[in-house]
């Protein structure tokens, strides 16, 4: 597990290393001298909040495949009733919970910068935002039932249901065309060479840096839990 | 004694739902009052918006923010009622299956919806559409509204079947019921939009929309109906 920790971090430091340095600014997304973009005047200087990009997208892609985890045992537990793969479902799902919020910040940061305004509702921006939603409405609904078995059946159930929209909102570009978020993993015109290997250097630092995060919690709770058994015997 | 089937089951569940309503009209007179006090807000909301504004370009979105505020209401009463009597033990208890319960449920939910905008989008033409010409055959408009009104029955039932048992059911339905409707209500307000309005190409969007939204449906009835066992159950 440090040894992944390790990689990821040296992955995601070379990540941004490549970006800032070496990475070309993409063609293109240049303005001439200053340009009023939304109502807002944006000079040329503005354009190194490209290099977003290397944090913003690998960043995104992980939050998508973690909250995958929630569903996946999510399925594993109403299968089985197995207390451990609800702790793994609920992990999963606070593991998502930090992606995607990092994600709505770089975002953020993006839209203000490189698009002159705090928020667009585009087809991207809204679904995650709704994603976004589902993810948070599963920690209310956890809070919101008492009996332990049946908060971890409705957990599951909503965390299945609430996936549904993760593929949506990971396709929406290709299925709704929109100027403003590119298609980027395409064959043919996306991104160049240097581009690409700080994109995916990126992309593996964070899918490690995720499941370290996930690993880490998932020990302390199952500690937590051998804690609280021996404490009950203890205690009788 | 001989198994009753499944069709009388679903018949005794929904007949049962009807007759109460009837007898108490509680629901239908709250969701329908509910929708006429949306609408009067709306009056409100738009009393400062001049004579040059053009309600036919938001009167879809409106119409389906009544619609789906005053199914929070329902969906959320449909089961307060089973659980305040004891009702929903009695249910589980009988040899009944479990997704004749939830499709009982559902069109239970269907029909009291259904009736709600039977009264409402007249009353919505009424007050914020006399006059206007719209933009395509009239004829267009109700399917929107059956595909909308399936997936809300639909979805609705399975979560409000959770909120009920927690605490705070009303606040937590409308935290997990708007964000999962998302897509639906979406396609939903895109084609009506598109009959309303009339733009050019407005076929494409709506025959577009609706089929969007019948997919949504279709995933997601499927999901409710294999998951509701395990929600009852719990």
């Amino acid at each position: 597990m440090w040894v992944l920790l390790v990689c990821g971090a040296l992955l995601t430091l070379a990540d941004f290393i490549l970006a800032f340095f070496y990475a070309p600014l993409v063609e293109g997304a240049g303005v001439g001298g200053s340009q009023v973009i939304g109502g807002v005047l944006v000079g040329n200087q503005l354009l190194f909040s490209q290099k977003i990009f290397y944090f913003h997208v690998p960043v995104a892609i992980s939050s998508f495949l973690v909250f995958f985890f929630t569903a996946y045992y999510g399925v594993r537990f109403l299968m089985t009733k197995d207390k451990r793969y609800d702790t793994r479902s609920r992990i999963a799902t606070e593991v998502t919970l930090v992606f995607v919020l990092l994600t709505m910040f770089t975002g953020d940061l993006w839209t203000r910068f490189e698009w002159g305004v705090w928020w667009v509702w585009e087809p991207r921006l809204t679904t995650y935002f709704i994603m976004t939603l589902l993810v948070i409405a599963y920690f209310v609904l956890r809070s919101a039932v008492d009996d332990e078995e049946r908060r971890a059946t409705y957990a599951a159930v909503f965390g299945i249901i609430a996936f549904i929209d993760a593929p949506i909102s990971f396709a929406i570009t290709r299925l709704v065309p929109n100027e403003l978020h590119p298609v980027v993993l395409r064959s043919g015109g996306g991104l160049t060479g240097v581009q690409l290997a700080a994109f995916l250097l990126g992309l593996f630092g964070m899918l490690m840096f995720a499941w370290v995060v996930y690993q880490t919690r998932l020990r302390e709770e199952v500690i937590k839990e051998r804690i609280e058994v021996i404490q009950e015997e203890l205690e009788n | 004694m001989a198994k009753i089937s499944s069709a009388r089951q679903f018949k005794a569940i929904l007949r049962k739902d009807l007759v109460m309503e009837l007898r108490t009209r509680e629901m239908l007179t709250s969701m329908g009052l509910y929708a006429v006090l949306v609408l009067v807000v709306y009056e409100i909301a738009l009393s400062q918006a001049g004579s040059d504004f053009e309600i036919l370009r938001i009167a879809s979105g409106l119409l389906w923010l009544a619609i789906i505020f005053t199914s929070l209401l329902g969906l959320n009463r449909s089961l307060v009622h089973e659980k305040d009597q004891g009702c929903l033990e009695a249910l589980l208890l009988s040899p009944i299956d479990r997704p004749v319960i939830y499709f009982a449920k559902a069109i239970g939910n269907l029909i009291f919806l259904a009736m709600v905008e039977v009264i409402v989008l007249p009353l919505f033409y009424f007050f914020f559409l006399s006059g206007k010409e719209l933009g395509a055959p009239l004829w267009m408009l109700p399917l929107p509204l059956i595909v909308g009104s399936i997936g809300i029955a639909g979805v609705g039932t399975l979560l409000s079947t959770m909120s009920v048992n927690t605490t705070g059911k009303d606040f937590i339905l409308a935290v997990l019921f708007i964000p999962v409707m998302f897509p639906l209500l979406y396609a939903c307000v895109a084609a009506t939009s598109a009959v309303l309005i009339g733009d050019p190409g407005y076929a494409v969007v709506y025959w577009k929309s609706l089929a969007l939204g019948a997919g949504y449906d279709g995933i997601m009835i499927l999901a409710a109906f294999g998951l509701y066992e395990f929600i009852i159950g719990a």
